[in-house]
This record gives C-alpha cells, sequence and structure tokens, in this order.
C-alpha cells in the first residue's frame, strides 16, 4: 500500500482542535477525507492532539458509523427501521447482495464499486423498503427492483437527493403565486428534487412570474412528492406523487408565459400543445390532489397540528417568513414580559410531558435545572440540550421537525435556556439526518446574524451561543447520560442515575436534556398559554403528539393528534387502515421500547397511562401497523436484534442477557425451539428488565412480551416448526398452485433459478434451491404463487 | 453520618461512600467483581445488585451514594435470585475451565494440574497436600487405579495423557518414605462423634476427611486388620503390604477410636451405634440384599438404597458409601465415597440441610477444531512415559512427565472472584446454552497475557491503565455483545502496561488478564460464607451455608 498522505490530518485537527472531547468531529472529518479511518491517520491524530491512543481505539470502534475497512465507491444503505423490515427490507438487501454476487461476510463487490451495508432506521418510514446510495435516497424498493435502482443510480448518478437550499432572492411579492415543494427527506426519497428543478426550470422558461418554495415535511408522506400552489387570491391546488414531466405540465397549466415579446416561442408553443392535448389534462387530473377529497381529509382531519404548524407552510431557513409568522415573539415575550419562573409556571400550566419518550413532567426537569446550584452564583454554567438523536426505527418526527422548523426548535431552546439560566446550548443531532444538521447549522448562521443569538439575544443583554454535534451511528446516544458522554468525546456509554443530569450534567455541570418535539412546542405554549395546550388532551397527558404513521397502512405519514384519542381512530380515520383483503392484526407502538397493542386493544386511548397499561408505551412516537401477513415473533425478534445490536455493552444484563433471549428468538424462528423457551425467555426478559442500568435495557424486553402476552399461541405454533403468518423464512414453503397460466414470469424473475422455464404450463419451484426472496409471489399476475408453513 | 437499613439491620454510612463499602463496614459481604475501591464505579457486572426498599428497583450497590433514610434488601431470595442470573449471564460466555478435565475425570476430583505444577517447582510436599486434600490413600491407588483421569486428559488426543496416576504414586511414595510423612491438621474438635463401619477404602476416607474436619470418629471393623478389599482383593506384588500399612497409619494416626473384630450386621447394634454417635456411616462392603435387611434398612438392586447426592439410607442419622451401595465399584469410586460422606455427615451433625459440596465448574467442553494444539503450546512437547511394572519415576523423568501437562485448569482457580460468587450462589454455568467463542490467548510472548474469554469487562484495567498514565494503554473496542478489551493500534501487551501491569493483573476479577508465568501455589483452604443472614440457592433460608470453592472438604 502506497503511503497515505496524511497532510490532510494536520489540517483537520488544526481546523477543530486538539482537547481530548474533539475526537468524534475530528473521526468525521478524517472518514470524510479518506472514506474510512486509516489507522495510519489515528495514529497521527495521537500525535498532534491530546486525545490518546486508547480513547481513539475505544470511540471509533462503538460508533457505527465509523469504518476501520476501504469501502467501495458507493455506499448503499439498506434502511433496517421498522417499516422496512416490515415490508420487506431483508429481502432487498439480500436482492442486492445478490445481485453485486457479494459472498458471505463480504460487503464490496469485485469492482469495489459498491458497499451495502445496513443502516438505522432513515426516517422515511412511509416509503418502505428504503434504500440510500450515497446521498440518493429510494423510496419503495423491491427485490426485484434492485437492478434498475442500481441502473437509475448508475445514469449520471441523477438519484442525488442532494438537498441544495436556494435562498430566495425576497420575500413574497404580493399577488404571486407560491409554487410549495416539500423537499424534507421523505420528499426527497420520492425525487422532489427534481420536481423542484423542474418547476423552476419551466417558470424561467416561459418567464412566467411564479415563486417556487421549498418547504418542510407536509406530513402526507403517502403521495409525495407533493406540490402546492398557493394562487395570489389565496386558493390552492394540491398535487401529489409528481415527477418531473408532471411538474412541467402544472406549470404551464396555472402560468402563462409573459408577454409574448420575449424569446420563448418555443416554451410557448410547448405550453399550448400540451395544455390543449387531452393526455396533458389526464396527466394533471391524475396528480390532482383536492384538499376535500375524502382520503386527505381522513388523513387531516382528526389532527391538531401545533409542533407541525408550520412544518408545510414556511420555507425552512427563511428567517422573515418564520418572524411573518410569529416567530420569535415568544422568546421576546420570555426576555422582556416574564420572569424565568413565570415561563416555567406556563410550563407546568401546560401539563406538558417530555415527548422523548419517557413522559417525564417538563416544568419539573427544568426547575431543577434551574434550583441547581442556585445560591446565587451568578456565574453558574449551566447547559441546555437538545436531544436530536432519534434513533428508534420506524419514527422520524424529530427529523422532520428539525428539517421543517429551525428556527422554532431554537426558539424553543433559547426559552428552555433563559428559563433555566443556561447561556450555552447544544444540538446532538445523529448523522443519519444530515439535511437537519445542516438546515439547524444554517438556522444558527442566521440567529447569529440577527441577534436573535450571541452575546445579547433581541438586545436584552442575555447571551446564549448554540452549537451542533453530530452522533455518528449509537442509538444509545439517545439515552441522556449515554448522549453527554458523547458530547464529551467518549464512548456513548449511559452511566447509572443519580446523579441526574439536572445535577450533573455535560462536564458535570446542571444540565437540561429535552427532546427535539418537546422544544417544538414550547414556542406555542408561551405564545398561546399554558391553559391552551391544557385544554387538549388528556387528564395527565396534555396537548398533542406527533407520530410516526407507518407500516401496513393505506396512508403513512408524519401526524400529529391530541392525546386521547384511540388508536383504532388513529389507524382506520388517519391511516385509512391497512390494505383490502387484510387483517389488522396490531399496532407496534413506542418502538424497540415499546410493545405491541393487539386489534383488540384498539380502542386504548393515546395517553402515557393508557399505553403502559396495555404493555406499550408512548415512545418517541413511531407507530406501525401489522396485518395478518406480519409474523409477531419475527417482530420481537427484530426488536430485539435492533436493542441487541444497540447495546452499549455496558452491564451483563443487557450485554449478554439480550443476547440469550435473542438466540431463544432465533431458535424459534429458525424453527429449532424446545421445550420450555417460552418459559425461559419470559423469565429471562423480566430479568433483563429489572436487572439492566439504563433504559434501554430495561424496556428492550418490551417487544417480546407484549407479543408473549397477546400473541402466546403464535409463539407456540413456532415451536411445532409452524410461522402462521408464513414470514419466518425457514418455516416456510413457496409453492405454485393451479392458478398458473404458464407465463413464465415468476421463472424469469427468480434470481436463484429455482423455477423451471415451462411456458404454458404449470410452474413449479424446487424448494431446494428457493431461498424464500418472495419475488415469485410479487411479480404472479394470477396470485398463483402461496406460502405453506410447517410440517407438510 | 447517613444511616441507611440493609435488610432491617441500620448502618452508619459515611457521607458520600456507596452502599458496597458501607455494607462492607458493617461486615456485610455485597458480592462484586467490578468494583474496586478507590476507582470509579462501573456498575457493569451486576452483580453487587440490591433492591430499594422503597421502590422495589434493583440497583448495583457499587454505583449507589449512599442518601440518609436508604433502604435496602441484600440477602432475599428476589436479588440472590437477580444475582445468580447476573453470575450466569456472565458464565454463558465464559471460555474457561475452572478445574481440568482430568480433576472432573477423576472422581475424587483431584486437583491434578496443581499437583502436577508442584511436582514440576520440586514442591514434593506441597504436592501430597494437594493429593491428600482429595485422596486418602494415594499409594495404594497409584497401584489399582484403572486411571479415569488419564482418560479425561486432552492430551489424549494427541500423543497420550499425562502420566497422572504414576506421578501421584511417585508423589505419594516420596511422601511416605520421607521418614516425615505428612500429618494433615485437623480442625478442631466438632463435638461430634461419628461411626464408621468398615475399614475398607470407602471406610478409611470417610474416617480421614472427618477427623480433619474435627469431628471424633469410631471405626469398627470386622477383621483383625484394615484395608478391606485392598488387603484380600488385591496382590501383594501389586500393592505392597508394607506400603498399604504405611498409608493407612497415616489416617490412623489423626486419632480413631479402632475397633478391630467388631462384625455389625443387624439392626439391634446400628440401633446402639445410632444412639450412642451423631452419626453412622455404613462402608461395610458388599452386601447381599438379606443383608441389607437385616439393617432394618432400604435396599437397592446393588445394596444398601441411597440418596444419590447425599448417601443418606432411609434412616435418618445413617449413610452409607462404598461397594455396601454399588456391589461392585472402583476403588477411587469408594475413596470419593468417603471423602463427599464426610462433608454430608459434618453437614448433618451440625443439623444444616444436607447437599453436596458445590462442585462449581466454568467448563469449556469439547475442544474446537485447532483449539488441542493451541493449548498444548503451553506444554513441554515430551514423549508420554511411564515406568514399567514395580518400578518408579526417578526425580528428572517425574519433572519431565509433570510439564507435559497442558494446565487446563484456570490459573485463579481457588481465587476467581465469579468462580466464588458462583459456588456461592448456585450458579449454572449451563443455564443459557450458546455456542461457546474459541480459545484464544492474546500475548503469548509477553510477561502479560490476555484471555478475552474470560474478560467480564469490567473496565477496571482500563482506569487503572488510564489513571497510571500509560501512553498505549487498554480500551474497549466494539461495543455491545461483541465488545472487548484491547490494546490500541494492534500493540502489544507489554506495551500497553509498562507501569500498572502488576496493579491490572491484581485487580482483574478473574484470570483473563495474568503474568504469563503465573503459579498456582495451594490455594487456601477456605470456607465461604454466603454474605450476611444467608440464603440458599433455590430460595430456601438455611444458615450460613458453608461451600468450599470448588467442591474441597476441608
Amino acid at each position: 500500500m502506497p503511503d497515505l498522505d496524511l497532510t490532510p490530518v494536520d489540517r483537520i485537527v488544526s481546523e477543530i482542535g486538539l482537547h481530548p472531547d474533539a475526537v468524534i468531529p475530528i473521526l468525521q472529518a478524517i472518514q470524510e477525507e479518506y472514506r474510512f479511518l486509516p489507522a495510519e491517520a489515528l495514529e497521527k491524530v495521537c500525535e498532534l492532539t491530546e486525545i490518546t491512543p486508547a480513547s481513539i481505539a475505544g470511540v471509533s470502534t462503538f460508533y457505527t458509523h465509523f469504518r476501520h475497512r476501504p469501502v467501495g465507491r458507493h455506499m448503499v444503505s439498506v434502511c433496517q427501521g421498522t417499516a422496512c423490515h416490515v415490508k420487506g427490507a431483508g429481502l432487498v438487501e439480500d436482492a442486492f447482495k445478490h445481485h453485486l454476487k457479494l459472498g458471505a461476510g463480504v460487503d464490496t463487490d469485485a469492482s469495489g464499486e459498491f458497499t451495502v451495508q445496513q443502516v438505522a432506521c432513515l426516517g422515511c418510514c412511509t416509503l418502505g423498503p428504503v434504500v440510500q446510495i450515497d446521498e440518493g435516497t429510494f423510496g419503495y424498493v423491491s427485490p426485484q427492483g434492485v437492478p434498475r435502482v442500481l441502473r437509475e443510480f448508475d445514469q449520471a448518478e441523477r438519484a442525488s437527493g442532494q438537498a441544495i437550499h436556494r435562498p430566495m432572492a425576497n420575500g413574497n411579492p404580493n399577488g404571486v403565486t407560491e409554487v410549495r415543494v416539500g423537499l424534507g427527506s421523505c420528499c426527497l426519497a420520492q425525487g422532489s428534487a427534481k420536481v423542484h428543478d423542474a418547476l423552476r426550470e419551466t417558470l424561467d422558461e416561459i418567464g412566467a412570474k411564479g415563486l417556487v418554495k421549498q418547504v418542510g415535511c407536509t406530513g402526507i408522506c403517502h403521495r409525495t412528492p407533493l406540490v402546492e400552489l398557493v394562487m395570489g387570491d389565496g386558493t390552492t391546488h394540491v398535487y401529489s406523487k409528481v415527477d418531473p414531466p408532471t411538474a412541467r405540465e402544472i406549470i404551464l397549466r396555472h402560468f402563462r408565459p409573459r408577454g409574448l415579446l420575449r424569446p420563448v416561442r418555443e416554451a410557448v408553443s410547448r405550453w399550448l400543445d400540451r395544455f390543449q392535448s387531452d393526455e396533458a389534462g389526464d396527466v394533471i387530473a391524475r396528480h390532482a390532489t383536492d384538499m376535500r377529497e375524502t382520503s386527505v381529509a381522513s388523513f387531516l382531519g382528526p389532527q391538531k397540528h401545533l409542533a407541525m404548524e408550520l412544518c408545510d407552510v414556511i420555507d425552512p431557513l427563511d428567517f422573515e417568513e418564520y418572524r411573518r409568522h410569529d416567530g420569535f415573539t415568544a422568546l421576546n415575550k420570555c426576555l422582556t414580559g416574564l420572569d424565568p419562573e413565570q415561563i416555567i409556571e406556563q410550563v407546568r400550566v401546560s401539563g406538558l410531558r417530555g415527548r422523548g419518550g419517557a413522559g417525564f413532567p417538563t416544568h419539573i426537569k427544568w426547575s431543577a435545572v434551574r434550583a441547581a446550584l442556585g445560591d446565587g452564583a451568578p456565574d453558574t454554567v449551566k447547559y441546555v440540550i437538545c436531544n436530536g438523536d432519534e434513533g428508534d426505527p420506524g419514527a422520524f418526527m424529530d427529523r422532520m421537525l428539525l428539517e421543517s422548523v429551525p428556527f422554532r426548535i431554537i426558539e424553543g431552546m433559547a426559552i428552555a435556556a433563559r428559563a433555566v439560566g443556561a447561556h450555552e446550548a447544544v444540538f446532538y443531532i445523529r448523522h443519519e439526518y444530515p439535511l437537519a444538521v445542516k438546515r439547524i447549522r444554517d438556522a444558527i448562521r442566521q440567529c447569529e446574524e440577527r441577534r436573535i443569538l450571541g452575546k445579547s439575544v433581541m438586545g436584552t443583554g442575555y447571551a446564549l451561543r448554540m452549537e451542533v454535534k453530530e452522533g455518528a451511528g449509537a442509538f444509545i446516544c439517545g439515552e441522556e447520560t449515554a448522549l453527554i458522554h458523547s458530547i464529551e468525546g467518549g464512548r456513548g456509554t449511559p452511566r447509572l442515575r443519580p446523579p441526574y443530569p439536572a445535577e450533573s450534567g455535560l462536564w458535570e455541570k446542571p444540565t437540561l436534556i429535552n427532546n427535539v418535539e418537546t422544544f417544538a412546542v414550547i414556542p406555542w405554549i408561551l405564545r398561546n398559554g399554558g391553559s391552551a395546550f391544557a385544554e387538549m388532551g388528556t387528564a395527565t397527558s396534555k396537548g398533542t403528539k406527533v407520530f410516526a404513521l407507518a407500516g401496513k397502512i393505506v396512508r403513512g405519514g408524519l401526524i400529529e393528534v391530541p392525546m386521547g384519542v384511540s388508536i383504532r381512530r388513529i389507524v382506520e380515520d388517519v391511516g385509512g387502515g391497512v390494505a383490502p383483503g387484510r387483517r389488522f392484526k396490531a399496532v407496534q407502538i413506542g418502538g424497540p421500547s415499546g410493545g405491541c397493542v393487539p386489534a383488540e386493544l384498539a380502542d386504548t386511548p393515546i395517553d402515557y397511562e393508557s399505553l403502559a397499561k396495555v404493555g406499550a408505551i408512548m415512545g418517541s412516537g413511531g407507530l406501525v401497523v401489522l396485518d395478518d401477513a406480519d409474523c409477531m415473533v419475527d417482530i420481537a425478534r427484530y426488536f430485539l436484534r435492533f436493542t441487541q445490536d444497540q447495546s452499549c455493552g455496558k452491564c451483563t444484563y443487557c450485554r449478554v442477557g439480550t443476547k440469550r433471549m435473542l438466540d431463544i428468538l432465533d431458535r424459534l424462528c429458525a424453527g429449532k425451539g424446545r421445550k420450555g423457551d417460552l418459559e425461559a425467555l419470559e423469565q429471562l426478559s423480566r430479568m433483563v428488565g429489572a436487572g439492566s442500568l439504563c433504559g434501554l435495557g430495561k424496556t428492550a424486553p418490551n417487544p417480546v412480551l407484549s407479543t408473549l402476552k397477546y400473541f402466546r399461541a403464535e409463539y407456540e405454533e413456532h415451536l411445532k416448526g409452524r410461522c402462521p403468518a408464513g414470514k419466518c423464512v425457514d418455516l416456510i414453503d413457496y409453492r405454485i398452485n393451479d392458478k398458473c397460466i404458464g407465463c413464465t414470469i415468476c421463472a424469469q424473475h427468480c434470481p436463484v433459478h429455482a423455477i423451471p422455464m415451462t411456458a404454458y404450463q404449470r410452474h413449479w419451484i424446487d424448494l431446494d434451491i428457493c431461498t424464500r426472496c418472495d419475488t415469485c409471489k410479487q411479480v404472479c399476475p394470477e396470485d398463483a404463487v402461496h406460502v405453506t408453513s410447517g410440517p407438510a | 453520618m447517613p444511616k441507611i437499613v440493609i435488610d432491617s439491620r441500620e448502618i452508619d454510612a459515611e457521607p458520600g461512600e456507596n452502599i458496597v463499602d458501607a455494607a462492607a463496614r458493617a461486615g456485610i459481604e455485597i458480592p462484586t467483581l467490578c468494583y474496586l475501591k478507590g476507582y470509579d464505579p462501573s456498575t457493569s457486572c451486576q452483580v453487587c445488585l440490591v433492591k430499594d426498599a422503597r421502590n422495589g428497583r434493583l440497583v448495583p450497590a457499587c454505583g449507589t451514594r449512599v442518601v440518609e433514610g436508604m433502604r435496602f434488601e441484600s440477602e432475599t431470595p428476589d436479588v440472590h435470585d437477580a444475582r445468580r442470573v447476573a453470575l450466569e449471564l456472565l458464565l454463558s460466555e465464559h471460555v474457561g475451565d475452572c478445574r481440568a478435565p482430568c480433576d472432573f475425570a477423576c472422581p475424587c476430583h483431584m486437583d491434578i494440574p496443581l499437583m502436577l505444577e508442584q511436582i514440576h517447582g520440586q514442591h514434593l510436599r506441597d504436592a501430597i497436600v494437594t493429593v491428600k486434600r482429595d485422596i486418602a490413600l494415594p499409594a495404594a491407588l497409584g497401584r489399582v487405579c484403572p486411571k479415569p483421569c488419564e482418560k479425561g486428559c486432552r492430551r489424549n488426543d494427541a500423543d497420550g495423557p499425562v502420566a497422572v496416576c504414576d506421578l501421584k504414586r511417585y508423589v505419594a511414595d516420596a511422601d511416605l518414605a520421607s521418614g516425615d510423612p505428612y500429618a494433615a491438621p485437623c480442625l478442631p474438635d466438632s463435638g461430634k462423634r461419628i461411626a464408621v463401619v468398615g475399614g475398607g477404602p470407602s471406610g478409611l476416607s470417610a474416617v480421614y476427611y472427618l477427623r480433619r474436619a474435627g469431628h471424633a470418629c469410631a471405626l469398627f471393623e470386622q477383621r483383625p486388620e484394615l484395608g478391606g478389599r485392598l488387603r484380600t482383593e488385591e496382590r501383594a506384588e501389586d500393592l505392597p503390604r508394607d506400603l498399604l500399612d504405611a498409608e493407612i497409619a497415616q489416617i490412623t494416626r489423626l486419632g480413631v477410636d479402632l475397633h478391630l473384630n467388631t462384625a455389625i450386621t443387624d439392626q439391634p447394634q446400628l440401633d446402639s451405634l445410632a444412639s450412642e454417635f451423631d452419626a453412622v456411616v455404613l462402608a461395610c462392603g458388599v452386601l447381599a440384599s438379606h443383608g441389607v435387611e437385616r439393617f432394618g434398612l432400604k435396599a437397592s438392586r446393588k445394596g444398601i438404597d441411597v440418596d444419590r447426592e447425599t448417601y443418606a439410607t432411609n434412616r435418618p442419622g445413617v449413610f452409607a458409601i462404598g461397594n455396601a451401595l454399588r456391589g461392585k465399584g472402583l476403588v477411587v469410586r469408594s475413596c470419593a465415597d468417603g471423602k463427599e460422606v464426610a462433608h454430608i455427615v459434618g453437614r448433618f451433625a451440625a443439623g444444616r440441610k444436607l447437599e453436596p459440596a458445590s462442585d462449581f465448574s466454568s467448563r469449556m467442553g469439547k475442544l474446537l477444531p485447532g483449539e488441542l494444539p493451541s493449548l498444548m503450546e503451553r506444554a513441554s512437547p515430551s514423549e508420554r512415559r511411564v515406568p514399567s511394572h514395580g518400578t518408579d519415576y526417578d526425580h528428572e523423568s517425574a519433572i519431565a512427565q509433570s510439564i507435559r501437562c497442558m494446565e487446563c485448569a484456570c490459573p485463579s482457580h481457588g481465587k476467581c472472584k465469579l468462580e466464588r460468587y458462583s459456588a456461592i450462589y448456585g450458579a449454572d454455568p449451563n443455564r443459557f446454552t450458546k455456542e461457546r467463542p474459541p480459545y484464544e490467548l492474546i500475548g503469548r510472548n509477553s510477561s502479560v497475557v490476555f484471555e478475552p474469554g474470560k474478560c467480564i469487562k469490567c473496565e477496571l484495567c482500563i482506569q487503572i491503565a488510564r489513571r497510571g498514565g500509560e501512553p498505549i494503554g487498554l480500551s474497549f473496542v466494539g461495543r455491545g455483545f461483541d465488545v472487548v478489551v484491547s490494546v490500541p493500534f494492534g500493540r502489544g501487551l507489554d506495551e500497553a502496561l509498562t507501569n500498572v501491569a502488576a496493579e491490572c493483573v491484581e485487580a482483574c476479577p478473574t484470570a483473563a488478564l495474568r503474568f504469563a508465568n503465573t503459579l498456582r501455589g495451594a490455594p487456601d483452604l477456605v470456607t465461604l460464607e454466603v454474605p450476611g443472614a444467608a440464603c440458599g440457592a433455590n430460595g430456601s433460608v438455611p444458615p450460613a451455608c458453608a461451600v468450599t470453592p470448588a467442591g474441597r472438604s476441608t
């Protein structure tokens, strides 16, 4: 191997710093430079900085983002989120490996072109299965669609989902039609960047006066990309599932070329052609979405947008627009009209509880931090941290909020800082959310420029500095003490509480840590009053809660509903129920710490206590709907595999206990269960819950315990070697029945040639070759492929 | 000073100290593997769990600081269950044998690797101490035993087992020939009197270990001489009688009330022994069923019917061992019965629950492909040689043969905290079945070696190296189940630990980190008490249950 050029290391170190806590940013920069972490570079870092070899070895191997081996030119990241899992992400991953001819234990193809890796939830849950290739995101990927995805990526790599923020020249001149296009990660995954470009180009081409504006997440993720036109007179037109050609049609339909003197004859003629042809009308009609249309009305009907109120309205990074929408009025009020006690009083009255999952009353946390070292020392250093390490597979509301309303989160944090007496605030955002990181950084910069942050916030003399720290791929860093260790440049291992961060947090100083969504509703509460918030919800759970609704559902997306609404209302009214012909089986609420609530208990209201009573938790708000094709043992195993993989490895119960639980579940799913396994699993689950040190381990058994409780019969079937849902590949066979017309489509698509090509005759599957990839079933036009399970 | 309560005992704690330390000062031992006073509690092993009586939550005692009014449960079935499961989880990923396979194959469970090490070190006096801790008649057994130990030797699968039995005879003969044979120390008089019926190998063994435990013994033998089947069934050219006499004399010298030419054969006699003594051990050799009936005891197909674990007959206070229950068993088995019954009878006499001494051991089980050569690297490559019939090893050849041992037993056996607490809490090393990771030894050529399979990830060595300012030091690598302790940048252990190696080795709760040339030395003959008020493995609450670290009677 030729000598590595280490000069970039000097540059990186001089830019980032020499202190031990610089280790994670330095590693990130080195990986950016070399695409992995060459050992020589790491040794060089130790020579140049105060970072020790032990620290760099420990940290660089703790976070999964860091790679110690060279990788292919392009990274194929297959999302392992819950929604993607239930929609067959495993089969998609296998298809990539098969297509790229990767042997066991090999992640990079022979040509060094692609490296396939698993990635924790990408937060595009409604589009599952989702695959990211470099910066480009692909939704609805199927195993048989893999070659197409790679081909599309290859074609000039134009699937680049890089979000390029194009600042608008000036505000919205009155009367000009606004063309809003969602540029959240979900929309981008569906190609909204291309739509955005097409809209602009078409407007430029015909020289029409219109304003193409990027907005955040609309929440209607199942119809993305979404384009909304707000006409000069205030009327709106919404188009869903728009592609670039349709985008052109939309512009051509709603805008007239500006003056015939402009040299746009070609464009005009095209406009006339298309507009006057029936074909164009059809295209437009297909994509037009009337907000009054039943499905959208139902989707939005039960919702109440507080945290999300500006998400689909404003340009995320348009400071002035945020101000026009009452932005920073709450902060102003808190700086000039209310003293810190009064701020906390409003939060108390609101009844707000932490939206990160545990539901701890927010005002108590705030009061504790405010009171910490409250011995009159005015220079007591305190910190406020925004926990943006949203790692639950199946939850993406924090990403959406950070991407869509960055100023709003900053305002909420600033209010919190003011209330507790902190002058330093830190955003901790996971690196899988590059767009969120970028927008928050940009928004902080704008706030500094406009004196919203800095030495004198809004001219009041109150100082507040904000910075962004990026995670590096560790779910456990969502735990507050682990998060603090990570910011301090350590391995993200939690520690025993007490002491709580309110007493001894970042750098052992009093620290307030709240979740993104919590901060997002703070400005609303301070603007409208705590009691307005408390009017919504139930006796103990006030206000609204944002959920990521995904899985086996007709209308997925990001929703915000008042507390107390029933699960059934969400699944059936908002989500439109499961697909026709399928049976609603359960909802998984709260991700890997949560549980599965069976359909029979769907009338359970969504509030902290009711959910706990049925064995689930509010969690961060992932809500994955499962139907009768989902195997509950597989679901339990999926979540346990996640937590087991994400365990920091500190305490015995979690490190080894979750592994032993997984051993049993693996056995069950492989048809190798033994007598006594269910009892052993149940017992061990309880012990892991009781004996683990932090929340991750304590709640890891929940998905297992709740499925054992409500779906024990399914477990017992697995003990007998049957998977009733037909999901566990070791327990199922694919067969072709007499509906087969001999069309050969399945044989053509079978990646392992397990189906002999017998045209016009009933096909059959060689079960010894078949890998149970489900492709034949998906491509069969006659529904002639079915799954059997159990001893034949 | 904050007051806290542990198991309804009020304790004055020092402000700022943790529960482990506060309890320790009050004489309550809370078990812990990962905590070392003076270092940050890593709260990782979770063996020190106690229950917060106020909310029912389990918390690690090492990481919990005292606050006035705290109340904890430590010696309750729930807490013991939690500790045991933590130990069982650690054992489920433990790659190592506390005791060697040969030790297990030997019915007497002699600590063979230790004896071999002592022969190698030319400490023959120590070697006989080791031998006699488990075998009362080694010179005789060295001549008549079919050597099950050697069948257990891992080297059996390569170039032949270590000549364990011949080496044991070498040790025993050398002791008898020394002019000052080893006289085992006896514990102070327990005040209990035990009658043993039959002076064969099982009866002699029982007497030997009962005496060592401090019990008075009366031995009844129907013949004019002791030795039983060793005298009646073995040829004098195989087992010279002067040697047998000399070895038996080492037993009787401990003080035995001998009744030769006294046959005990019927129930009235048994009744009178039972009334006169605290317990009776029947070691009278093969009995036909009518012989058993004459004692008024329940018979089995082969002799007296007993509980397999405790040797208890259907008559309380009467125990049976050796061929009296087995009909035809190996002599070494009879010797083992004698040793084991001594432990049981001691418990019976003390009014405690009858249970065998803990024979806890983590076990590696079958070797994986490639592991045997790797294990053999640490042993001498010399060939197996055994002395021809009637001759013995000379000094040099005994040493040469002893160093063929691959040292399968753990160097920390007897001092390992994981082993100690697993024995105390009755942890089952096989409760959680697993696929064992391969055996691995890092640093073969350095002064410090590391066995990842024995590491419990307690973080102590990492902390010590960091505080000691080691330039390279140690760190965790990876995370979760796959986390391992490792030297950064692929450096060697000697480079990692330049000045705190001894401290790290001392702190390691298992044998994961140790000096390459660790000699085990004779472990203390300790009796372990369950910390605190004691509570049995299955949740019952026996009085302080004494167990020895590896099933050895004391």
